[in-house]
């Protein structure tokens, strides 16, 4: 992979609570902001294959989507697409499908595009759709996930983190200021307000020991990026982005199975196969966009990824480190926190974050550069045994 | 009137194992799992053999959940518990006064409860509460 693919166009929409766009329109106004961030431009039929992030379809009452809603939505029925579905890391993974069409040589010129609707249901029936309060129905034995969806598996994490690490509910409540803040200057972003740790902690308990504002919203949105040949780059813009490593790695799919409730050994998979493909360490990284769809799951995201031992994150967030304009800034967009979690576009919002601080285009939260290397990273689905690293470099 | 299901195929898949914890250890890795499963979810070992978890064990983690799935009153407690003699297995707390009578390292048991009813029929499993002295 290393060398032989190019980020050359990334686009997302504003994230939100957005009643009055259908799928459809999410889909094609990523689409047409990501033709328009080629810089010297694209004609649309030079894109032969595309990768399709979605989740939602089915929820929303509009049935497993196939390649069809994407290649149709843009106009470009000779696309050769699928669609991928990959729980919580369906985005990340959808670009890494996207790139590795581009790395097997079958393809030129590539899109990945996500888009999401977790708002056209009410909150409890969305979080209960994507697992959140879920277990109810009995489709699986409900003695084995009865009410364990996302926040509470996160929670049994955090009550972990706190007994095993000493971490506390201040240093969880840190990772939400940070990113609140963060968000605050990211224009994309679904919550663009600044909070405190008093206010996270008087916010209400939904599973305890996590409050509401440790928790992401639920929220709609649809981002994309278009990948080609690294030989070809330069013919679209003088600033493409290459795409070094690409890594799932994956855990058990029952939580009891799982060896340990302070890490996430996906995410620890995942993030040695890519920095293996990219012979690069940890400590080469500028920036990350670490998937926090939870305040604890952060922490476990740092050290898990390799930025800090186990048990030394919290310390390390308290001591400014991962401020925008700390040693190691993680996530400078305001991530999942700020802004909302879009299940398919959550992972090309980051890959779009990424490619924009690369090219230091990220105006006022812009991050100091020092290697010009990125990292994008998921993790999610039952027993959190799904993860997705993408690592990305301004050189070849 | 809610019509019962003639035929739910959940039910077929409630296995005496499931009822009756029967689960696999790996003779080549150790890793207890369950239900019985034909590969060893650890190291893909088909070398196993069955194991029926034992009934008591310790509470490795858990959460308070105010906000669970509408059939529930809330709080529901859902825990992750390490067996006695190894493994783990997941549930919620039943017969508990308080929140705060769960700790990590307290003992609990395993007990047959009905779960739920889904379209008029009752689902049984297992729930934990804390062990009696002794």
């Amino acid at each position: 992979m290393k060398g032989k693919v190019a980020v050359i166009g990334v686009g997302m929409i504003k994230f939100g609570e957005l009643f009055d766009k259908s799928l459809e329109n999410m889909i094609q106004e990523a689409y047409l902001n990501c033709l328009k961030n080629v810089q010297k431009g694209i004609d649309p039929k030079e894109i032969k294959a595309a990768w399709f992030g979605q989740w939602s379809g089915g929820f929303i009452g509009q049935g497993a989507q196939g390649g069809q809603s994407l290649a149709s939505m843009i106009g470009n029925l000779d696309l050769s697409c699928s669609r991928i579905e990959n729980a919580c890391p369906t985005g990340g993974d959808t670009f890494r499908n996207a790139c590795l069409g581009v790395a097997s040589g079958v393809f030129d010129v590539v899109l990945a595009l996500g888009a999401e609707k977790m708002r056209d249901k009410p909150s409890a029936e969305s979080l209960g759709g994507a697992g959140g309060g879920g277990g109810a129905e009995t489709g699986n034995h409900p003695s084995w996930m009865m009410g364990q969806g996302g926040p509470a598996i996160q929670a049994m994490h955090a009550t972990r983190q706190m007994h095993q690490l000493g971490y506390t509910m201040e240093d969880f409540a840190r990772v939400a200021v940070k990113n609140h803040h963060n968000g605050s200057l990211c224009p994309y972003a679904h919550y663009q307000f600044d909070i405190t740790v008093e206010r996270v902690l008087n916010s209400p308990v939904i599973c305890w020991p996590l409050h509401l504002f440790d928790c992401c919203p639920q929220t709609d949105g649809a981002a994309a990026a278009i990948v080609c040949r690294a030989d070809l780059a330069k013919k679209y813009t003088d600033k493409p982005v290459y795409v070094w490593g690409s890594h799932t790695g994956l855990d058990h799919n029952q939580l009891w199975d799982r060896s340990s409730f302070v890490s996430q050994p996906s995410v620890v998979r995942a993030a040695k196969g890519a920095f293996e493909m990219a012979g690069i360490k940890p400590q080469d990284v500028d920036f990350a966009e670490l998937h926090d769809c939870f305040t604890n799951t952060e922490l476990m995201d740092i050290e898990d990824v390799g930025f800090a031992r186990s048990g030394e994150a919290a310390k390390k967030l308290k001591d400014g480190e991962y401020d925008m304009h700390g040693k190691l800034p993680i996530n400078p967009s305001g991530g999942l926190k700020a802004h909302g979690h879009p299940i398919a576009a959550t992972g090309l919002g980051q890959i779009f974050e990424v490619v924009t601080q690369l090219r230091e285009e990220a105006d006022k939260r812009q991050v100091k550069l020092k290697n010009g290397i990125g990292l994008q990273q998921n993790v999610g689905g039952p027993a959190f045994g799904a993860a997705v690293v993408n690592i990305l470099s301004r050189s070849r | 009137m809610t019509q019962p299901v003639p035929a739910s195929p959940m039910f077929w898949r409630f296995n005496t194992e499931v009822h009756r914890l029967v689960g696999i250890k790996c003779q080549d890795c150790g890793h207890i799992s369950y239900p019985r499963t034909k590969i060893c979810h650890e190291c893909g070992s088909q070398n196993l053999k069955e194991y029926k978890l034992p009934h008591k064990g310790t509470i490795h983690t858990f959460c308070v959940n105010w906000a669970p799935p509408p059939q529930f009153e809330p709080p529901i407690l859902p825990v992750i518990v390490d067996l006695e003699g190894g493994g783990r297995y997941g549930g919620i707390m039943t017969e508990c006064g308080s929140p705060d009578e769960i700790k990590i390292g307290i003992k609990v048991e395993m007990v047959f409860r009905r779960m739920l009813t889904d379209r008029g029929l009752n689902v049984y499993g297992y729930k934990f509460r804390l062990a009696e002295e002794g």
